[in-house]
């Protein structure tokens, strides 16, 4: 059987020259839920936009569902929905109108457009509000009537672009329940972009992990987490002597089953323990006073994709206030147009 | 014929939003009555006078003003017709958009026809309200629908210009400014408030060049004289002709800008 997404060494360098995606490779199977984690400007969009057809890639082999996509465009629009980072969800329009309009894109018939649309806004539970204007709706309806939208057709294949970009984590976690619904109504294989860790992990079977356009790591939440090891203990010292901590740091080092020591930030260490890090606690403490360091607070936790991601891009997540921001601005401009 | 659908359902949107913004109709509405009733007024004294009824070729210069204000209608409300594809970006419809297997091309040519049709609901009231106020365009019911037709035509010219610079604009200011430049002077370069005649030799010359005046002379022609199918066709001829080079414009812009 085909997958449902073949991905060959594929690039995208734009006119201006950069180079968004540097050649990856990936696939997907059908009924899978498969996430793209990384940071902004990692080529999460643009590996979107060249699955759904939106863009040309400069080299590589793309195909859907066994499909060559720049063979077949319009067959293969036929087979995706997509959901945009943008929320491009018409405000001056009511939220029937808005999907309504959505299935003639498709060219479906009108008595067709109008079962669909009652449906897939009643698994989203809009349908109440359907005769309001767009306008009224709050952020997660907005993003709920969105992914409706690139349902009306009855996708084979779901992408979504950072469904949960700049909502807040009550709305997040909801937006997840409706995907996580998704897949169990209709089976259906979704692609997400993404990133928030925590919505990788909840979400999805399988996570890449991108960054500079490249694929960086590739695997199961759980099996990306192992890869880190078995515990990490962060932990922040205090000593009076300049000197003290690095010779401490060198000391933890040699303990046994100590896989990783390194600083992680504002004085906080992070040590990566094979296995048994709750023995490792009282031996570092120990370790720390024939040192004269003191030891102000110390953890122990299991490792998240947030270690993944830190472990495999340098750097750590932090949620992205700029595009928050932007959706703002783009609801106020919006507001603006309809006086 | 899809496409044909495509470009409806892509003018459709624009037409339900047209048909909500209360107050932009209203505007619409009131600004006809304005210049008419203004300029009417103005000019009343002045066409008092012997020979300036002559030169305007009528003694009604209510009847000589209403097509050019049905052409100003024109100009500004065509101007902007490109405007919503700005938008349509900004908010990721226009993304939207092109991911449907709708055909490419009937994204332009929908904003055209939605912007086509709502001058004309606009040029209808025009004519309305000029009746209203005692203009008599002299080729009856037939001669307004090809008023309505030319007004229609001359629209695709504007939103074909309109739609080919927004589609590689980021922000609506530089659209707005952009269409303020250029709109003001086309409108007084032309012969849809003043005829050529008195016209300063130099303005005249500019007129000439200036596709308003085309659309305004067989306007004029139908409101104050009769059929003259021959005086006419030069004139239509070049507005039905830049009709086209526009609305071909408009689709190759369209189409490059969104090539990616
Ligand atoms: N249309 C474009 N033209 C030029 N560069 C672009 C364009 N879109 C995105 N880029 C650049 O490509 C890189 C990847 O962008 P994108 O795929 O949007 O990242 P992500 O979705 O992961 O945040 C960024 O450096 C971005 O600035
Ligand atoms: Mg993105």
């Amino acid at each position: 059987m085909s997958k449902a997404i073949e991905v060959e060494d594929l690039v995208k360098v734009y006119r201006n020259g950069t180079r968004a995606v540097d050649g990856i490779s990936f696939s997907v199977d059908e009924k899978e839920i498969f996430g793209f984690l990384g940071p902004n400007g990692a080529g999460k969009s643009t590996t979107i936009k060249t699955l759904v057809g939106l863009i040309r890639a400069t080299s590589g082999t793309l195909r859907l569902r066994g499909v060559d996509i720049h063979r077949h465009p319009g067959e293969i629009k036929r087979q995706t929905g997509y959901a945009s980072q943008e929320t491009a969800v018409d405000d001056r329009l009511t939220g029937w109108e808005n999907i309504t309009l959505q299935g003639h894109y498709y060219h479906l018939p009108s008595k067709e457009i109008a079962q669909r649309s009652e449906e897939v806004l009643k698994i989203f539970d809009i349908y109440e509000r359907r005769k309001d204007l767009a306008d009224s709706y709050s952020g997660g309806m907005l993003k709920r009537i969105d992914i409706a939208l690139a349902l009306i057709h009855r996708p084979a294949v779901l992408f979504l672009d950072e469904p949960t970009l700049g909502l807040d984590v009550q709305t997040r976690t909801m937006i997840w329940s409706y995907i996580d619904k998704l897949r169990k109504e209709y089976g259906m294989t979704i692609f997400i972009t993404t990133h928030y860790m925590e919505e990788a992990d909840a979400l999805c079977d399988r996570v890449a992990i991108i960054d500079h356009g490249r694929i960086q790591a590739l695997d199961r939440p759980g099996v990306l987490k192992q890869q880190i090891g078995g515990d990490i203990i962060t932990v922040r010292f205090s000593a009076s002597n300049d000197g003290a901590i690095p010779a401490l740091i060198e000391a933890i080092q040699g303990l046994t089953n100590i896989k990783e020591v390194g600083p992680a930030q504002d004085g906080i260490y992070r040590i990566i323990a094979v296995r048994n890090g709750d023995q490792l606690i009282p031996k570092i403490v120990e370790l720390g006073e024939q040192h004269a360091v003191a030891t102000e607070s110390i953890r122990l936790r299991r490792p998240s994709l947030d270690d993944v991601y830190l472990k495999f891009t340098g750097r750590e997540m932090r949620d992205e206030e700029g595009s928050r921001e932007k959706i703002g601005k783009n609801r106020r401009t919006q507001r603006r147009l309809n006086r | 014929m899809t496409i044909f659908s495509d470009i409806w359902y892509v003018a459709k949107r624009e037409l339900i939003k047209f048909t909500r913004a209360r107050v932009r109709f209203a505007v619409n509405l009131i600004q006809p009555l304005i210049w008419l009733g203004l300029m009417g007024n103005m000019m009343k004294g002045m066409t008092n006078a012997p020979g300036i009824g002559k030169m305007l070729g009528t003694g009604n210069y209510l009847a000589f003003m209403t097509p050019g204000i049905i052409v100003m209608t024109v100009l500004f409300a065509g101007a902007f017709g490109g405007i919503s594809i700005v938008w349509d970006r900004r908010i990721g419809y226009l993304e939207k958009l092109m991911a449907a297997p709708i055909a490419r091309g009937s994204i332009a040519f929908g904003k055209m026809l939605s912007t086509m049709l709502q001058v004309g609901t606009q040029v209808v009231v025009v004519m309305i309200i000029a009746t209203i106020l005692g203009v008599h365009i002299v080729t009856g019911l037939p001669g307004c629908v090809v008023i309505l037709l030319i007004a229609m035509v001359f629209s695709l010219i504007l939103s074909g210009f309109s739609l080919s610079v927004s589609a590689t604009m980021k922000t609506m200011e530089t659209l707005m400014a952009l269409v303020n430049l250029v709109t003001l002077p086309l409108m007084f370069a032309s012969s849809a408030l003043f005829p050529l005649k008195v016209m300063p030799g130099w303005l005249a010359a500019v007129a000439k060049f200036n596709p308003v005046t085309y659309a305004v002379r067989p306007m004029r022609e139908l409101t104050l004289y009769g059929w003259n199918w021959a005086k006419m066709a030069p004139s239509l001829g070049i507005v039905v002709g830049l009709a086209i080079v526009f609305l071909l414009i408009a689709q190759f812009t369209f189409q490059r800008a969104t090539t990616e």
